[in-house]
């Protein structure tokens, strides 16, 4: 079965990472072998001096396909790790979803876009887990990391919502390859360029520093950009990709 | 120069917005409490950048430091 896997407020000021987390989780339930997961993703929410984000408000998502009989052990050891390795005055949040028993994805995705646009609380993120049916639990503080980890479910379930977490290594700085290179080399599904155009096999690309991907159109996809009066493609930088 | 002003909190809000890349690069190379965030979190090229910094808090215009 698929399942989301949503977690956020993992960290503090002065330790830790929401990414790392993700990332130590799916090393979790794989060396369990209860199913392999795919793509971390991570999903911008709103940045308000209300919201008690740590610095960036964001949250993280991945996918899995598990064998159901294990789906509960999966959320207890979870949330159990949440406990033990989250940093010390986090507040950190778990959401689990099968998607195949989710009756109201749309309304999950209507959520995770609430989540961009006003100040959610946790009794709202709480009355709609209840509604759809899925899991959503709190591992310590004041657990409002519960928000941000429904609403990276939601996000990521739009398919055109956030970026890839790590980045990709094909070839060195400054190296000229094609896209089907590229996409023969790396999870990369598809190279597009900023204003929208999506990128033949023959086209090359000047990679540069740093190759972050994003999630648009449920494909991983590799963003271009050309200079001004530049005739040659190259990766975004960071820069470029800080909407995403 | 002043780089900086106090939002209605007290906290240091840096005043070159979003995309001031030298300015926010020269802060945090004479800066003592530089730490460099996630690497999913940076979005300067040069390294060593306020906009690099674990201890900036974003806002939707700018960046809060939480070290002055």
């Amino acid at each position: 079965m698929k399942i989301y896997v949503g977690i956020d407020d993992t960290d503090s000021i002065e330790q830790g990472a929401t990414g790392q987390s993700a990332n130590q989780l799916i090393k979790l339930i794989e060396n369990q072998r209860w199913g392999s997961c795919q793509g971390l993703t991570r999903h911008q929410l709103l940045l308000h001096p209300d919201i008690a984000y740590t610095s960036h408000n964001s949250s993280m998502c991945f996918t899995a396909d598990i064998e159901a009989i294990y789906l509960n052990s999966l959320i207890e050891e979870a949330g159990k790790f949440l406990e033990r390795d989250s940093a010390p005055g986090s507040d950190p949040g778990l959401c689990v979803v099968a998607a195949e028993q989710l009756q109201g994805a749309e309304e999950l995705i209507a959520y995770g876009y609430e989540t961009k646009k006003r100040i959610v609380t946790k009794e709202e993120a709480y009355t709609l887990a209840r509604k759809l049916g899925v899991h959503l639990s709190e591992h310590g503080g004041t657990g409002l990391g519960v928000i941000g980890a429904l609403a990276g479910v939601g996000l990521r379930m739009t398919n055109n919502d956030g970026r890839f977490q790590g980045r990709l290594k094909i070839k060195k700085p400054g190296a000229t390859i094609s896209v089907a290179e590229i996409k023969s080399s790396s999870p990369v599904d598809r190279v597009q360029s900023v204003d929208g155009y999506v990128l033949q096999e023959n086209e090359e690309v000047r990679l540069g520093e740093k190759l972050k991907t994003v999630l648009l159109d449920g494909m991983r996809n590799l963003l271009v950009y050309r200079r001004e009066s530049g005739r040659e493609w190259e990766t975004c930088t960071n820069a470029h990709l800080e909407n995403y | 120069m002043d780089f900086w002003i106090k939002n209605e909190r007290g906290q240091a809000q840096f005043k070159g917005g979003r995309h001031d890349w030298p300015q926010a690069s020269a802060i945090a190379a004479g800066c003592l409490h530089f730490s460099l965030d996630d690497e999913d979190e940076l979005v300067a090229e040069e390294e060593r950048s306020c906009y690099n910094c674990r201890y900036r808090r974003w806002t939707e215009h700018s960046f809060i430091c939480m070290k002055r």
